[in-house]
């Protein structure tokens, strides 16, 4: 029927394989948004609502189909549009076009990319989380509670100093980056440093943060603690102690470096 | 006291002074001199050229500024830009960059110094690196002192991070906006603490310099309300805020609406509603604090207190109102996508296809800040240490720049500064410890020594006591303290100490110090290698990875000499001699600016990416087949077709390599003619071999790029050098363009656009015919000609 | 700043206890309040009663110059806070806060200010 040329609708089928011995977890992470866009789209009036159709075909129950159309892999969403009519495309292409998954599985994106077919926009909303809601309503109780104990924990200006050093090196250390580009926490073969000077893993944020916090504090200890130490001889080994620490941590961080930028030229102990 | 090192003692106080005051203005004189010329490389490796895509730009209009004068400037319209849209330059640009290098070419014309309009601009960056050093110090001189100044100015001076944006012929906004930013920034700070309108003016001024220099003047506009708004919340409202900000605020704003390219956005978008918000709050907070003063009962108090409150969530309720009507304009996408970072890749892609909008990796962070990287964060500890006002402005700006350089990595540009500021704040207080030659008076370690130490302590002290501050009852406290302290256990002595160190008020300054020379030595030695290594680091960045124009390339010949590589100027010298003046060049918007401005030739996109649909017709044109293209081109009237290309030479930022982009950006307007998977293959690679999917094989773009490429190879297997795959023996033919250029590494291709067949035949089938004439005539036909019949 | 809106700013309806601390105000006002305070006090509430006349014409009739609306409204939001920061910087009571800025300097930073700001004014009108 979807191939039939004097067809004046159009319509989004999903080809899914939802039996459990299929495997396909992202089949079941995506039916239940594919059917709440498609269960949003049953909101419009009549007339628009006939003009498009969803649809779903199940591998285990249409496997010829399958074969047919050449589809090996599931789920996938076609979009049929209309071949006669008002809403033929200016192209005049009838194949299906498929859907891409570049933005998740997640329904939002999907009603919205779909509603360029549709006479109409898909009226879908995303349904309110309760979960999350009501975990946000018990963190900000337990807060609303809690402030009377934390209150001196806030005004304690070390509390803040704590926070900012710490976000300023695990921003300095990578981390955005890996949280926009969704790296993996360490390679496939268990390497845990990325190839090449614009890459990297997460595991070295962690790695990359301990270095430069140890540095950080090892400068602290030298500027804030020794000085007050009013013993010679203990001073003298807290200055030898962070005086190496400082060096040594500088030197694995260069050889660190020289790792992900062959190039570079310097060295200090390995 | 004892000393670890005698001073010179027999000079007067007034010859300190002097004398310290005339090495700081040799010091700064010097690190002037080193910020100019680390950045010279790119002028002494190549030539004085300006680099890159949007300084091009830049440069065209500067040109036209000095030509013409200011009011031909202000009102100028460019027809060969967006061809054939055109472009308003005076209101869509941010004019303060070109106005600066005007008025300097005026000043040394008067002066009659004839000094050409380009070595003006391509020396505007090192100059003004110059004068960011000085407000460096300036800056850093109001948090600690001259000598940390001093420190803060050298780093930034040479700062990779900074030299990045500033080499000799970046002839950029950013070259003069952060001496901007870190001026207005130095200016507020120092309104803050005299509390005098002047300087708020002053502030006020440099912003609208800035506002009329950067795009990115929005960071003040941001930074400054943040900063007041923290210090109303910690309490410390103070009516020196108040002159601070309300003078900086209402002149600053008043002014910023001067730019045309502004215009009324300080009062109409949300990026700016921060600073108003901030400014209504703080009359609120004002007049409630002058009633206070009046006024003692408690109950009145606590009803003002409240309607403070009342009335700053009014306004914000008021400014979400407005926004939520649609008076106040939401935050652009630019501004939206540095918060929620998926934001861009979704709805904007050609934000999202911009190399300087990617997120940051460390390396970038080592590669550009050096050792300074780690040791800002304890500069930043040690102004929790002190935590004035102004303290309170260098944590807020460390939290938030490096957010922003590890979303963005041109935003690295605003991070360095404060990474200069904070390190040269925590390097100074380590030598400032370590050189100071005074050794504190030696206390007893443990309960065993401590006889002898405790009468030694106290003749010290009495000695010594000069200042009723010092002496025994201080030591005996500290020995109670630390007598109950287990002597062998190393970890919570240093935990007391630390107790000790974090508390800065309750402790007795001489009671710090450092024993014994050797301690001295190896901490400062230290130190020094560190500055050593991070200028021999920040030379080595500097003329490796940052002095490359990126209009003139170089490698290496095989005996070490340089061989310059000039494929782009070659070519664009080439359409500037061979083509008529109105001929249209269509290329990706990556060259629209040097197309204008070597080739002075009028271009259909450019680095201006106003026109996202204009952008995204010259994404078609060069991913569909040529059939289709062909009538793209001819409806805007293009002569001739540019494209890059690096696989003979092995330069990666070719046009195959940003085609992708190209697809992704036609696709996103035109969705169901070209989609971006039908340019992989069946396996999801992005192949350009014998594999390539047949949508790609098609292309415009892949056809312009491999046109006769394999002919070159002479029969052998003709390799891509840049993706290392293997081109089919057979090259594809194009029968709607003629090459009509290629430069000598290959680089830059250029084709002209044929002009309909006289006789009124479809193309395809005119050069059919001509081919076909040809085989019959002449030699036998390559395998290609025949695929093409 | 400017007395009168001490009535408004409270936004519960009149009792007598806060009638009563009204008038308290009031009278502490004008007792301990000199001359020459009273006089930039007064300069306040006219550049308010300014202000707030155009921000209800630009409301109501029309705001077509729309260049023309803000740098007024500005000139007066502008000179109200310069005038207000002389007040703060010359006021006996908050003296000890700006310990570099005497009151003559005050008045030349308030002229330095006022003429600024009135030159974009004068640029912005169009």
């Amino acid at each position: 029927m979807l191939t039939h040329p004097s067809r004046d609708w159009s319509a989004s089928i999903q080809f899914t394989a939802m039996d459990k011995r299929r495997r396909c977890s992202p089949c079941r992470e995506f039916d239940p948004n594919f059917n709440s866009v498609a269960k949003a789209w049953t909101k419009v009036p009549a007339a628009e609502r006939n003009a498009h159709f969803f649809g779903t075909i199940d591998f285990d129950n249409a496997t010829p189909i399958f074969q047919k159309l050449g589809i090996s892999s599931a789920p996938v969403v076609h979009v049929y549009p209309a071949a006669e009519g008002p809403r033929r495309p200016a192209s005049g292409r009838t194949g299906p076009i498929s859907y891409e998954f570049t933005h998740g599985f997640d329904a939002a994106p999907l009603a919205e990319q779909l509603s360029r077919f549709t006479p109409v926009t898909i009226p879908y909303k995303a349904p309110i989380d309760f979960s999350q809601l009501g975990t946000f309503a018990a963190v900000s109780l337990v807060a609303a509670v809690g402030i009377r104990f934390i209150y001196p924990v806030l005004l304690n200006r070390w509390t803040w100093a704590a926070v900012t050093v710490l976000v300023s090196l695990v921003m300095t250390s990578g981390y955005m980056f890996t949280r926009i580009r969704g790296m993996p926490n360490s390679g496939a073969n268990g390497q845990w440093i990325a190839p090449g000077y614009q890459n990297q893993f997460g595991q070295e944020v962690q790695v990359v943060a301990m270095i430069y916090g140890s540095l950080s504090a090892a400068f602290l200890m030298l500027i804030l603690v020794t000085p007050a130490q009013l013993s010679p001889s203990r001073q003298r080994a807290q200055v030898y102690l962070w005086t190496a620490v400082i060096f040594i941590m500088f030197s694995v961080l260069i050889s660190f470096f020289k790792v992900k930028n062959r190039g570079y030229p310097f060295k200090l102990l390995f | 006291m004892a000393v670890a090192y005698s001073l010179p003692s027999d000079l007067s106080p007034a010859t300190v002074t002097n004398t310290s005051s005339l090495l700081r203005i040799i010091a700064l004189a010097l690190i002037s001199g080193a910020a100019i010329a680390s950045r010279l490389f790119a002028v002494i490796n190549f030539e004085s050229i300006i680099h890159e895509f949007d300084p091009w730009f830049n440069y065209r209009a500067t040109k036209v500024l000095a030509a013409k004068g200011f009011y031909e400037f202000w009102n100028w319209f460019d027809p060969t830009a967006w061809y054939p849209l055109g472009r308003v330059v005076g209101g869509t640009i941010y004019p303060g960059l070109m106005a600066t290098s005007g008025v300097i070419y005026n000043i040394l014309h008067a002066l009659n110094l004839p000094v050409d309009i380009r070595n003006i601009c391509v020396l505007l960056a090192p100059g003004f690196s110059a004068f960011t050093a000085w407000s460096t110090y300036m800056f850093t001189k109001e948090l600690k002192d001259e000598s940390a100044g001093l420190l803060a100015a050298a780093f930034i001076g040479i700062v990779p991070g900074y030299i990045s944006r500033s080499v000799a012929g970046s002839y950029d906004n950013e070259a003069i906006a952060i001496f901007l930013l870190m001026i207005t920034f130095f200016f507020w700070i120092k309104a803050l603490k005299t509390g005098s309108a002047f300087f708020g003016t002053l502030a006020a001024l440099f912003y609208f310099y800035m506002v009329a220099a950067w795009g990115g003047y929005a960071f003040i506009t941001n930074m400054i309300p943040l900063h007041s708004f923290a210090l109303i919340c910690m309490g410390r409202f103070s009516n020196r805020l108040y002159v601070a900000y309300s003078s900086w605020y209402a002149i600053g704003t008043l002014a910023s609406m001067q730019v045309p390219f502004v215009g009324f956005q300080p009062v109409r978008t949300s990026e700016h509603m921060a600073a108003l918000g901030v400014f209504g709050f703080l009359q609120i907070v004002a007049f409630a604090e002058l009633v206070r003063s009046h006024v003692s009962s408690k109950q009145f108090q606590s009803l003002l207190f409240a309607s403070v409150i009342a009335m700053g969530v009014l306004g914000v309720a008021a400014i979400g109102g407005l926004t939520y009507k649609g008076w106040i304009a939401p935050w652009t996408g630019r501004f939206y996508s540095l918060w929620d970072t998926t934001y861009a890749k979704k709805y904007i892609p050609i934000i999202a296809s911009v190399s300087e909008h990617q997120p940051t990796a460390w390396p970038a962070f080592f590669m550009d800040l050096q050792f300074l990287i780690f040791v800002f964060p304890a500069g930043v500890v040690l102004c929790f240490r002190e935590l004035r006002d102004e303290h309170v402005f260098v944590i807020i700006y460390a939290v938030v720049a490096s957010y922003f350089a590890g979303v963005m990595v041109r935003l690295m540009l605003t991070l360095t500064p404060v990474v200069c500021v904070a390190s040269a704040i925590a390097i100074s207080s380590l030598l400032d410890t370590y050189i100071d030659p005074t050794e504190p008076e030696v206390l007893e370690e443990n309960e065993g020594r401590a006889e002898p130490t405790q009468a030694q302590t106290a003749t010290n002290a009495a000695s010594t006591a000069v200042s009723p501050k010092s002496g025994s009852s201080t030591g005996a406290k500290k020995a109670k303290k630390s007598s109950p302290v287990p002597p062998a256990d190393p970890i919570s002595d240093i935990m007391s100490t630390v107790s000790a160190a974090v508390n800065p008020s309750k402790k007795d300054a001489k009671a710090r110090g450092i024993f014994g020379l050797d301690t001295r030595l190896v901490v400062v030695f230290n130190a020094l290698g560190m500055l050593f290594f991070f200028v021999l680091h920040c030379t080595w960045v500097t003329a490796n990875a940052y002095s490359s124009p990126s209009v003139v390339l170089a490698s290496q010949n095989p005996d070490g000499s340089q061989h310059i590589i000039d494929d782009f100027r070659e070519a664009y010298y080439w359409l500037r001699q061979n083509t008529p003046e109105d001929a249209v060049v269509m290329s990706w918007w990556d060259y629209g600016y040097q197309i204008a401005g070597m080739a002075d030739r009028p271009t259909l996109v450019d680095n201006n990416t106003w026109n996202n649909t204009h952008i995204a017709t010259v994404g078609k044109a060069m991913s569909s087949s040529e059939e289709v293209a062909y009538p793209i081109l001819r409806k805007h009237d293009v002569e001739y077709v540019l494209i890059i290309f690096g696989g003979l030479l092995g330069y990666s930022g070719d046009d195959i390599n940003k085609f992708l982009w190209m697809v992704r950006i036609a696709q996103g307007v035109w969705p169901d003619e070209i989609q971006e998977p039908n340019y992989f293959t069946a396996k999801g690679e992005y192949k350009v071999d014998e594999g390539a999917s047949p949508a790609m094989k098609n292309s415009l773009m892949y056809k312009m790029s491999y046109y006769r490429f394999p002919e070159l190879f002479g029969g052998n297997q003709a390799v891509d050098r840049v993706r290392g795959q293997q081109i089919p023996k057979t090259g594809p033919t194009l029968d709607y363009l003629d090459e009509a250029f290629t430069s000598e590494n290959w680089i830059v291709r250029i084709y002209q656009v044929k002009k309909e067949d006289l006789l009124g035949r479809d193309l395809k089938s005119a050069n059919a015919f001509a081919q076909g004439k040809k085989r019959k005539r002449a030699r036998p036909p390559t395998r290609r000609k025949a695929v093409a019949l | 700043m400017a007395r009168p809106k001490t009535t408004v700013a409270p936004s519960s309806p009149p009792s007598p206890a806060l009638t009563h601390a009204v008038q308290s105000l009031w009278k502490a006002y004008n007792e301990t309040t000199s001359s020459r305070l009273k006089l930039i006090d007064a300069f306040l509430l006219f550049l308010m009663l300014t202000g707030v006349i155009q921000f209800v014409y630009c409301v109501l009739v029309t705001n077509f110059p729309f260049n023309a609306f803000l740098a007024g409204f500005g000139s007066c939001v502008g000179q109200f806070v310069l005038t207000a920061s002389l007040r703060a910087q010359v006021d006996p009571a908050s003296r000890t806060e700006f310990k570099e800025v005497s009151p003559e300097r005050a008045f030349a930073d308030f002229a330095l200010g006022s003429i600024v700001l009135h030159f974009f004014v004068y640029n912005f009108l169009g």
